[in-house]
């Protein structure tokens, strides 16, 4: 091989194509991370639900259909016949809620399209964040201004983390109320 | 370095003086002692070659995914999809997902009906535990009761009827099975044979009731009851004594001294539960320093002779002769107590001198055991075992009585009998009428005699000449496979029912979920086919129920409240009390003892046949979880086997794995022999409850049935035989034990654990002198390194060997909240048990009197936890509260953890244990219901070990949060602690001052195990103390 082009190839491009890999990757790697996480994520949900609608609007208490955020561990979606309590009168004759009535008569299970996900090894309580004083909007966003809902925030140990270890600076206004978050690995694993 | 390797060798060849587990390592087997200086048992990484593993090459390997991930990323519409969240259509008011219920039942496991609380979640039963508002198990349960939650799940269990036609097995309806079986009965009735109910005993009111309307319904009905083990022979002798009623329920806990006579009264004899928490309650160094004690005479070792002060091995056979050398010592030559003039004549023809000298008894201990009698008269107990002879109970009763003791037998309450058991001669009649076809229909009621009953009843050919066999059933057992219909019952979570076992409370049993499979109550099933036309919706057994507890029990209960609140309340609290009539008791029968006759004194072994303790009559032989934890004593797995005596052995020429053939009068068995220190000699003995046939996967072909031994013309009881030969046979058979790896001993220092004070132990009188005495092995410990500071909650636990009996209901509870798998017996074998908690069991002194100690060992959570240090990925870390946790997503499975624990605690999964347990017969959509859904499900290739239960932890910082105030140690239980009998489990927060755990731990009998490491252990131990006389120490 002609000596000036491998000594082209080993001065001027390979490091140019490593870099331009480089570049690329990091590029990548940190534009595609809110999506990869899921930030942005809002799937069309089986019926129309407008969390604006109810929870802007109409001023309902998110606990009123999300019963275990202060008692367990899970939230809950509102089972049919929560949702029933008012549609049983209210708004009968829009399609959406005849689909829903049809759920709640015939029991056919309701398959929301899941949006927050943290894994199966992870052991989240939501009883204890929110009785410690944690709104809800600092992970979920302003749901009551969401015709539909989507994810605002990544879930991911990293961001579980950066508010354990910080947690005035996401949420300065609990300043004086709550110390750090454990980051103990069982307080989450076990 | 010679002086040492000389050193090293004495070491290895100093015998018997201390601690020793087996045989082989009391006499320094050089194989053992090579052993011992590996980490790991020989073959522990056998079968792990990756070419075993997996036929995929690396190279393709990375081809198919590489492929899949292309596949996936072009085929897949929205890759953040996360799946779907069903909600309830119409939530059930008590239900809030991810939080647990508890309902209150009665456990069936066996008759003695305990009090349980099951945890459901979110529908589904999850764990065990007993109901605390039980008067008499008072919040305990055994591991029988609490493991019987895998049987609800077992994959094996039936899902629907079925009929045998000829040879070939069909399903059907429940609907066409009424039909038949109504018109059957009913062709049997109107040609006047016999429908015959076999059931095991009846503790249920209702169902007594039940039977009774279905024999008023059909004529001709009869209802035998049978047990495996029973307490007939004890309730015959006092009614011989005493004209009529039962034996009473005893004070045990007011008893200074205890006499027990081949009795295992803290193993499975009677009401266990009870017996245990008031044994150990006199036990307590917390509340006294002035012991009970314990003199257990017995032929095999068993749970209480390991916990005996004194032990006296006598066989079987001369029990009677001892009781009457005792009486006859008491009586006459001390001149205590009174007997009647024709006892008189009776006893004075033994004498004890005569005994010990002809049975080489220690008679230092035969001189404690009269002046100890003899000091606490009417605050003592002489028991005999149920397995020994109406004539010995007799004797017992005599002797109880003349010392006075009778005043420790409990007026307030006495046992409850709703269906007496048949006697011989009932179920020799029925197995004549049923051979000569005047039996028409034969309902096994959940009852199994071809495997139970004597073979010489001739049981299983009787069966054959009845036109109708109908077995009801959970599983599939050796007299379904000969019935005729084979109807699948519910699990007792699934039932309804009611239990009352002694006067003074009901017990309510309820069903926390619907039948899994296409099964009714066995109940239920009689219900439906006493009325003409079938009701189809519901159980009408619940009503049934109801009607009975409307009518009898809420009538007699006289509340002032109305039916419907006093059956929610009973259905809340699970059980009803009520006033009971106040017993009283004659003297005895002054010419009780005339018919007594010594078993004649025949050449060869004695044969003693003991339940086992973790598969009862072996209706617990299909769970895995029971098969799978140690006998307490000989700490054997998946198996029964015939123990003897170290010099029964070497008379024999056997060792351990033997063959060798039991006879006794023409019926036979092979089995392995197992030596087992403390035997008497010329006695042998056996497990019943094993070798189980027809069943399903687990059950079938573990152990040997040694039911084939039992005869109904037995002389003296059922379980004992005289006369029997025992011959060494051609063959070995591998029995598999968790005692000998788990060596506790790092290698460099190996063999000389009996001098590192791992049991540290004293006798009262000593502890009494000088409290303080455990300080003489106390260390002065320097560390280069600061110890780290802990300022909240830090947690801990202690275990008071005092009160330990070693029965293992720990382990099982462990088991269950923990999600810990099964291996089987070849994974036993290989030491990879995966057990969180194990209890360790130390002989000393000699094979034939050993001294034994245990010691449950889980994970010590030390504060400066050797196997953080050495783990390469930080998967084991220390946590702000103490705890050593496990991280399974980071461990990557070197071992080096588990290499570097000074206890040996850390379990490795070798393999994902459902898969590879009898082909993954735990994996399966219905077990992995059993699951623990706050604890993860390991897979293989990572390390696990004991957590101190965080996930309880968790929940309870949950509540506390929830509740607005600080953690507090006293919020949280651990599983272990939970089950644990006598109580001798505390954990909580040693940071507290007022906490019962920090009084534990600053306890004088206060010790670590392994102090000197300087490890600092967060589990403390409370040295052993046996009430024995100083002098013969």
């Amino acid at each position: 091989m002609d000596k000036s082009l491998l000594d082209h190839i080993l001065r001027i491009r390979l490091p140019v194509t490593i870099f331009v890999i480089i570049v690329a990757f990091t590029i990548t790697y940190f534009a595609s991370r809110a999506e990869r996480d899921g930030i942005g994520y809002t799937p069309t949900q089986p019926i129309d639900f407008s969390h604006a609608l109810h929870a802007g609007e109409m001023q309902i208490d998110c606990q009123y259909c999300h019963t275990g955020v202060e008692k367990g561990r899970h939230a809950n979606i509102p089972s049919v016949s929560s949702c029933m309590n008012c549609h049983a009168i209210a708004k009968r004759d829009s399609p959406q809620i005849q689909r829903l009535t049809r759920h709640y008569e015939e029991g056919i299970p309701l398959e929301w399209e899941r949006i927050h996900r943290v894994p199966d090894f992870a052991y989240f309580s939501h009883s204890v964040h929110v009785n410690k004083g944690i709104d809800c909007a600092n992970c979920h966003g302003n749901v009551e201004q969401m015709d539909k809902v989507g994810q605002v925030q990544s879930f991911t140990m990293g961001a579980c983390l950066d508010c354990h270890r910080e947690p005035h600076k996401q949420m300065p206004e609990l300043a004086g109320l709550i110390q750090k978050g454990p980051e103990d690995c069982a307080a989450c694993h076990r | 370095m010679a002086e040492q390797m000389k050193d090293k060798n004495q070491q290895q060849e100093q015998v018997d003086v201390h601690y020793w587990r087996s045989f082989r390592e009391l006499y320094r087997d050089p194989q053992l002692l090579e052993e011992k200086h590996r980490e790991f048992k020989e073959g522990v990484t056998d079968d792990f070659s990756p070419d075993q593993l997996s036929q995929i090459s690396r190279r393709k390997f990375f081809a198919l995914v590489g492929a899949s991930a292309a596949l996936a990323g072009a085929g897949c519409t929205d890759y953040r999809e996360k799946g779907a969240v069903v909600p309830y259509n119409k939530q059930p008011e008590e239900v809030l997902p991810g939080k647990p219920n508890f309902y209150a039942s009665t456990c069936t496991a066996c008759p003695t009906a305990c009090g349980i609380l099951i945890k459901t979640r979110e529908g589904r039963p999850i764990k065990v535990d007993g109901n605390p508002d039980h008067p008499v198990s008072k919040g305990k349960i055994c591991s029988k009761g609490q493991a019987s939650i895998l049987n609800l799940y077992d994959p094996a269990r039936l899902r629907n009827p079925k009929k045998k036609n000829g040879n070939s097995i069909t399903s059907v309806a429940w609907k066409n099975v009424d039909e038949h079986i109504r018109s059957s009965i009913t062709a049997s009735v109107e040609s006047g044979k016999e429908i015959a109910i076999i059931t095991h005993s009846v503790v249920s009111p209702t169902a007594k009731k039940l039977l009774d309307e279905f024999a008023q319904s059909y004529p001709g009905t009869r209802v035998y009851a049978y047990e495996l083990f029973h307490e007939e022979n004890r309730n015959n002798a006092w009614r011989k004594c005493y004209g009529s009623g039962t034996f009473p329920l005893l004070k045990w806990d007011e008893a200074k001294v205890v006499l027990s006579l081949e009795s295992d009264f803290l193993g499975n004899e009677g009401n266990k539960i009870e017996q245990v928490r008031l044994f150990t309650d006199g036990r307590d160094i917390m509340k006294t320093d002035t012991f009970n004690r314990l003199y257990s005479a017995e032929s095999a070792m068993t749970l209480t002779g390991m916990n005996a002060d004194y032990r006296l091995r006598i066989k079987a056979d001369r029990q009677l002769e001892f009781v009457l050398s005792l009486l006859n010592e008491i009586v006459v030559k001390k001149g205590a107590g009174e007997v009647s003039l024709s006892a008189l004549g009776v006893i004075s023809k033994y004498s004890l001198t005569d005994f010990i000298e002809t049975n080489g008894l220690p008679e230092k201990v035969i001189s404690h055991l009269i002046d100890d009698l003899l000091a606490n008269r009417g605050k003592s107990i002489v028991h005999a075992g149920r397995s020994l002879s109406e004539d010995v109970h007799i004797a017992v009763n005599v002797l109880n009585e003349a010392l006075g003791n009778t005043a420790l037998y409990l007026t307030s309450s006495e046992p409850v009998t709703y269906h007496t058991l048949s006697p011989k001669d009932e179920l020799s009649e029925l197995i004549e009428k049923m051979s000569s076809g005047e039996v028409g229909v034969l309902i096994n009621y959940d009852s199994n005699p071809v495997y139970h009953l004597p073979s010489d009843y001739g049981f299983t050919d009787a069966m054959k000449q009845v036109p109708t066999v109908i077995t009801l059933t959970e599983l599939d057992s050796e007299t379904s496979h000969e019935s005729h219909y084979v109807l699948p019952i519910n699990h007792t979570f699934e039932s309804w029912g009611d239990a009352q076992t002694r006067t003074g409370y009901y017990s309510l049993q309820q069903p926390v979920i619907a039948p899994l499979l296409d099964t009714r109550q066995k109940e239920e099933i009689l219900l439906r086919w006493m009325s003409a036309e079938d009701n189809t919706d519901g159980n009408p057994y619940h009503r049934y129920l109801m009607d009975h507890w409307e009518n009898a029990i809420y009538a007699g209960a006289r509340r002032s409240v109305d039916f419907r609140t006093f059956w929610y309340a009973a259905l809340h609290d699970g059980v009803i009390t009520e006033r009971a009539e106040s017993r009283s008791f004659n003297r005895v029968n002054p010419d009780a003892l005339g018919g007594i006759e010594l078993p004649a004194a025949g050449e060869g072994f004695t044969l003693l046949l003991q339940e086992s303790y973790f598969l009862g009559d072996g209706k617990f032989a299909n769970n895995g979880w029971l098969q799978e934890i140690p006998h307490p004593v000989s700490k054997i797995a998946w198996d029964n086997y015939a123990a003897i005596s170290d010099a029964s052995a070497k008379k024999l020429g056997v060792k351990n794995d033997d063959l060798v053939t039991i006879e006794t009068d023409g019926r036979s068995l092979d089995l392995p022999v197992f030596v087992q220190p403390g035997t008497a000699d010329g006695a042998v003995a056996v497990m019943l409850g094993y070798g189980r046939t027809k069943t399903a996967v687990v059950a079938d072909n573990v152990g040997f049935n040694a039911n084939l031994l039992m005869s109904k013309d037995s002389r003296q009881s059922p379980w004992v035989y005289t006369g029997v030969s025992v011959k060494k046979a051609r063959g070995t058979y591998r029995v598999v034990s968790t005692q000998e790896h788990h060596a506790f001993d790092i290698p460099r220092v190996q063999d000389i654990h009996y001098i590192r004070h791992i049991i540290q132990e004293g006798t009262i009188e000593k502890y009494q002198k000088d409290p303080d005495f455990l300080d003489e092995y106390k260390h002065d410990l320097f560390s280069i390194t600061t110890q780290k500071e802990y300022t909240g909650v830090k947690w801990a636990m202690s275990i008071d060997l005092n009160k330990c009996i070693g029965c293992a209901d720990c382990v099982t509870a462990c088991n269950v909240e923990n999600n810990v798998p099964v291996v089987g017996k070849d994974q036993v074998q290989v030491g990879r048990e995966m057990h969180w908690i194990r209890i360790d069991r130390y002989y000393s002194g000699t094979p034939e009197e050993p001294k034994i100690a245990m010691q449950p060992m889980l994970c010590q959570h030390c504060d400066k936890a050797p196997c953080e240090n050495v783990c390469p990925v930080v998967a084991t870390v220390h946590s702000e509260d103490g705890l050593n946790q496990m991280v399974y997503n980071r461990c990557v499975g070197t071992r080096y953890c588990s290499n570097n624990c000074p206890y040996k605690v850390r379990k490795f999964n070798f393999f994902n244990f459902r898969d590879h347990f009898r082909r993954g017969y735990y994996r399966s959509d219905l077990v992995e219901l059993v699951n623990n859904p706050e604890v993860t499900v390991r897979s293989r290739g990572v390390m696990e070990k004991c957590t101190f239960c965080v996930q309880r932890i968790s929940d309870a910082r949950e509540t506390a949060t929830q509740e607005g105030r600080p953690l507090k140690g006293s919020d949280v239980t651990t599983a272990c602690q939970d089950a644990c009998n006598a109580d001798a489990i505390v954990f909580g927060d040693m940071n507290d001052p007022e906490s019962k755990i920090a009084k534990y731990r600053d306890h004088n009998l206060g010790y670590v195990v392994l102090e000197e490491l300087n490890v600092r252990p967060n589990v403390t131990y409370l040295a052993k103390l046996r009430n024995i006389h100083t002098e013969d120490k």
